[in-house]
């Protein structure tokens, strides 16, 4: 089963509902898709979990609408952005997730400075496009792919937040190390 | 001392760009929750054969073959005679019956892979 390709899993899961091959799907996508949400939720791994789930049971009931037109990890990571988004839209006050969170057992001790304090001065959009481009790796065209903004845009949230970071870690000396 | 602000921030994530997460029985609360979901090519062949089984049963004015059968069996019963007709009733049960069966199993047999 670990040999098999994502799209010979998926469709697998698609036409013979073979729920195997979706635990071998979550298993290689658990990491990445629960990244991203400890990364937008600031380090609140129980909200994080809870929304990973979400999302991987929404990528199961649409699973026939998996077209292969571009990776099954920037398909689900879609639906992991739809998720968060409906998320903070349904919470009406973005100002909590603007708070950093207490500390869980999941987030690295040893980062020398508060990534999340860090990431709590972006806005929403800009937290996700850099945190997509520096930490995921995807480039501006999978970006847009995933958060269905327009090229153009994704490159002014990334050039915003980057300026907002960079000033940030120069003010706290982070650029003298 | 760093100028160029994307060496500064790739310095920054790389130490979070390299976190794995560890599954910790992740995987195995997503799949308790998935919703049971019913293969689209049973649910199709479900119906058509309920349809067709429908309909030939009013075409054929099957009531009426039922209850010739039945009584046809009931006074032949004490001879032990042996007919085509009540092959036929058999044969109408234990269709019945295989297609009641399949169907259990296959919902307990995607239980189990719940499981």
């Amino acid at each position: 089963m670990a040999s098999l390709t994502d799209i010979s899993l998926v469709a697998q899961v698609a036409i013979s509902g073979n729920r195997r091959a979706f635990d071998e799907l979550v298993r290689r996508y658990q990491s990445p898709v629960r990244r991203f949400f400890l990364h937008q939720t600031l380090g609140d791994s129980q909200l994080s979990d809870d929304l990973a789930q979400d999302t991987f049971i929404k990528a199961y009931t649409n699973i026939a609408s998996f077209r292969g037109l571009a990776s099954f990890q920037t398909w689900i990571m879609r639906i992991a952005y739809n998720v968060f988004y409906d998320y903070t839209r349904s919470r009406h006050q973005t100002s909590d997730i603007d708070q950093v969170p207490e500390r869980s057992a999941q987030v690295n001790p040893t980062l020398k400075m508060d990534i999340y304090a860090a990431l709590a001065l972006l806005k929403p959009d800009e937290r996700t496009c850099i945190t997509l481009q520096l930490i995921d790796g995807y480039d501006i065209a999978a970006i847009a792919k995933i958060t269905q903004i327009k090229e153009g845009t994704v490159k002014s949230h990334l050039s915003r937040g980057k300026e907002k970071l960079a000033n940030y870690l120069r003010q706290n000396g982070y650029d003298r190390r | 001392m760093i100028e160029d602000n994307d060496s500064l921030l790739q310095q920054f994530f790389s130490e979070a760009a390299s976190q794995q997460i560890e599954d910790n029985g992740f995987t195995e609360r997503v799949m308790q929750r998935l919703p049971s979901r019913m293969n689209w090519f049973v649910r199709i062949w479900n119906t058509v054969c309920i349809v067709l089984f429908a309909v030939l049963f009013v075409v054929f004015r099957g009531w009426d073959l039922l209850a010739v059968q039945l009584e046809v069996m009931l006074r032949t019963m004490s001879t032990h005679s042996f007919s085509i007709n009540l092959l036929m009733v058999f044969t109408i049960v234990f269709g019945l019956l295989f297609v009641g069966v399949g169907e259990v199993a296959l919902k307990v047999k995607m239980e189990n892979k719940a499981l």
